[in-house]
């Protein structure tokens, strides 16, 4: 990943450590469903591409997404000189410093307690 | 990593690893405290109980129920009318509180003979309340009284009764969190599934983690309403004892304070797949932002605009005119557990000031993790932190206000630093559109309060001004600003009333007809 991208990256992550609460949810496992489910779902908004809604687990992953995905959009003009390509591959990076913050590199002993 | 050890924690290293200071460019992998653990000996914490975190700030809340402690009375009566958690039923669960006042001859006994006579004595003292939550205290879990045993019996007699056994005694967890997470998974096992609600909405939610402090619960009802949708329980501000027997029976949980009560729906989330979202009820962004995506979930976000955009032009001048008077003040932030991370991020963005500490008393590592996320470089922050270290972290700072407890609060007064009940509040309520404003009205008051200038004055040997005959706020505040501030025309001091709650049971809310009831016409 270039500078400009790893730049755009921790942008994007600034302002979901500082708006959102999703990513924080109390276990590993937890975590790692939020953060496949809420950064694919906002990839695809990005990217003009369907979104699975059917399910009420769904439409709540959704509308993080569509919050985050409008959020971004207006708060980062360089996101829509972007192309699909590109678009999906920052939000691969952002998976992967997301992931690290809140789960393979976080501090937080509590994550793998195996009951809620 | 950066851990910050207290000149006054020296005698005690171990607390060296409970506070950080965020530095520049540093993220969660490399500043976190410890967090959750058993207080260190010798470090005089100021966390409460599992006991006080069960009964306190869960189970009190609930409106029709006679709350009842098996244990000395002295439990009672710390873990009565503390905060200010009101109801729409005259405050029932405030005016009375009830011990079953155990004594030592009880401790060698046993005091299961007295819980029975003082559950039934209770419900003749109140009949028209059928329903009672009986909380375990560390002396009658110790002598291993069976209340569950006791309650059932009671239930057998008196079959109009229903009876929900807390078993949280103090010892139960490093704080009043273990407490929190007892009654919660308590409640789901004991209780949920057992009434089926009456449905009146096409959208259903629970709204889980909201006390009502000072009436936010039925502001945020409110906007709710507005929106057509039928709020099924509050877990458990406000709420009614069988309305939260029926969590199971929404379409969404909608999560407001995460570490008392994310137990719960995880449970709902597991056992009954409603989904959970979690949502900021403080500040007008996250407000804004939880108000639309509550109303995309249910396909009515034009609602939500609605009320936004009303509740954004009534309120926005009436905030900024505050954010003009408080950019760069220094705030230190030391609630109990959740406010740390609701407002750390949203008081910097819109009232300008400067969050420059952090602290939690019974919160967990998440809780920092969510704090550490959203303040600035340079806060420092803390977990289970002591008296001393408190007064150690205002020396240092140099805070214009602290938002905390009414006892560290107590304290900072007397080193001439003004603070905010960050539990109970000061005039509240502080979620909503409107309780915002009082937040941020409340924070002007009590930094430039003339009577808290006059306190740094020692007319022993300071010389007194004699020029000045009076002081008002705004000549203290106003001093440095911009005449084109002081002169705005679009700027307002807080305008609503003295109460902003009573009046919201008057209001009658719109009929939206249902879709599927349309669909099937």
């Amino acid at each position: 990943m270039d500078d400009v991208m790893k730049d755009r990256v921790e942008q994007l992550v600034d302002y979901i450590m500082k708006k959102c609460l999703w990513q924080f949810h109390s276990r590993a496992w937890d975590r790692e469903r939020q953060n496949e489910e809420i950064l694919t779902k906002t990839m695809q908004l990005l990217c003009g591409e369907p979104v699975e809604t059917a399910t009420p687990a769904d439409r709540c992953y959704w509308v993080d997404a569509v919050c985050m995905s409008e959020a971004f959009k207006e708060r980062y003009p360089w996101l829509n000189t972007m192309d699909k390509e590109d678009i999906k591959s920052l939000m691969r990076g952002l998976k992967e410093r997301i992931d690290y913050l809140t789960i393979t590199g976080s501090l937080n002993k509590e994550l793998h307690d195996t009951l809620y | 990593m950066p851990h910050h050890l207290f000149k006054c924690s020296e005698c005690i290293p171990e607390r060296k690893k409970h506070a950080v200071i965020k530095g520049p460019g540093e993220n969660l992998t490399d500043a976190l405290p410890l967090g959750y653990l058993n207080t260190i000996p010798g470090s005089i914490s100021e966390r409460g109980c599992a006991y006080c975190g069960a009964k306190h700030v869960i189970g009190t809340p609930m409106k029709d129920v006679i709350h009842i402690s098996h244990g000395p009375v002295g439990c009672t009566y710390d873990t009565w009318q503390t905060k200010r958690y009101i109801s729409d039923n005259d405050n029932f669960q405030l005016k009375y509180t009830y011990a079953t006042d155990m004594k030592e001859k009880h401790i060698v006994f046993g005091a299961e003979k007295l819980l029975k006579k003082n559950i039934i004595e209770a419900f003749q003292a109140f009949p028209d309340i059928k329903r009672m939550t009986i909380y375990q205290t560390c002396a009658s879990a110790l002598i291993g009284d069976d209340i569950n045993a006791i309650a059932q019996e009671v239930m057998d007699e008196l079959p109009d009764v229903d009876i929900f056994v807390c078993n949280s005694p103090g010892f139960a967890g490093p704080s009043q969190s273990g407490g929190h997470h007892k009654i919660n998974i308590a409640w789901i096992d004991q209780k949920v599934g057992t009434v089926e609600p009456k449905i009146t909405s096409d959208y259903v939610i629970n709204y889980v983690g909201e006390y009502n402090i000072q009436g936010d619960q039925e502001v945020m009802l409110d906007y709710f309403k507005r929106m057509g949708i039928q709020v099924l329980s509050t877990f458990t501000g406000n709420g009614s004892y069988d309305d939260l027997r029926a969590m199971h029976r929404a379409h969404l949980n909608v999560l407001e304070c995460a570490r008392s009560a994310e137990y719960i729906c995880n449970e709902l989330r597991v056992r009954y797949g409603i989904p959970r979202l979690d949502i900021d009820g403080f500040g007008f962004e996250p407000l804004s932002t939880s108000l639309r995506k509550i109303g995309l979930f249910f396909g009515i976000e034009d609602r939500a605009q609605a009320i936004i955009e009303e509740e954004t032009a009534r309120w926005k001048p009436e905030l900024d005119w505050y954010k003009e008077r408080l950019k760069g003040k220094k705030v230190c932030l030391w609630p109990g557990g959740s406010k740390l991370w609701h407002w750390a991020n949203v008081i910097h963005e819109e009232m300008g000031v400067e969050v420059v500490s952090v602290y939690t008393k019974f919160g967990h590592q998440g809780d920092m993790e969510k704090g550490i996320a959203r303040c600035e470089a340079g806060a420092l922050a803390i977990d289970d932190p002591n008296e001393l270290e408190g007064l150690e972290a205002m020396q240092m700072l140099k805070p214009d206000v602290i938002f905390t407890g009414k006892r560290p609060g107590e304290v900072a007064k007397k080193i001439r630093v003004p603070y905010l009940n960050a539990h109970a509040y000061h005039n509240g309520p502080y979620k909503g559109f409107e309780g915002w404003v009082r937040f941020a009205r409340d924070i002007y008051n009590a930094i430039y309060s003339p009577i808290h200038k006059l306190a740094f004055i020692d007319i022993s040997k300071d010389e007194i001004e004699t020029e000045k005959t009076f002081v008002t706020q705004k000549m203290l505040s106003d001093a440095t600003l911009s005449e084109e501030v002081t002169a705005s025309t679009h700027l307002r001091e807080y305008t609503g009333k003295y109460d902003s709650v009573t009046e919201l049971s008057k209001k009658t809310y719109p009929d939206f007809p249902s879709p599927k009831q349309a669909a099937a016409v």
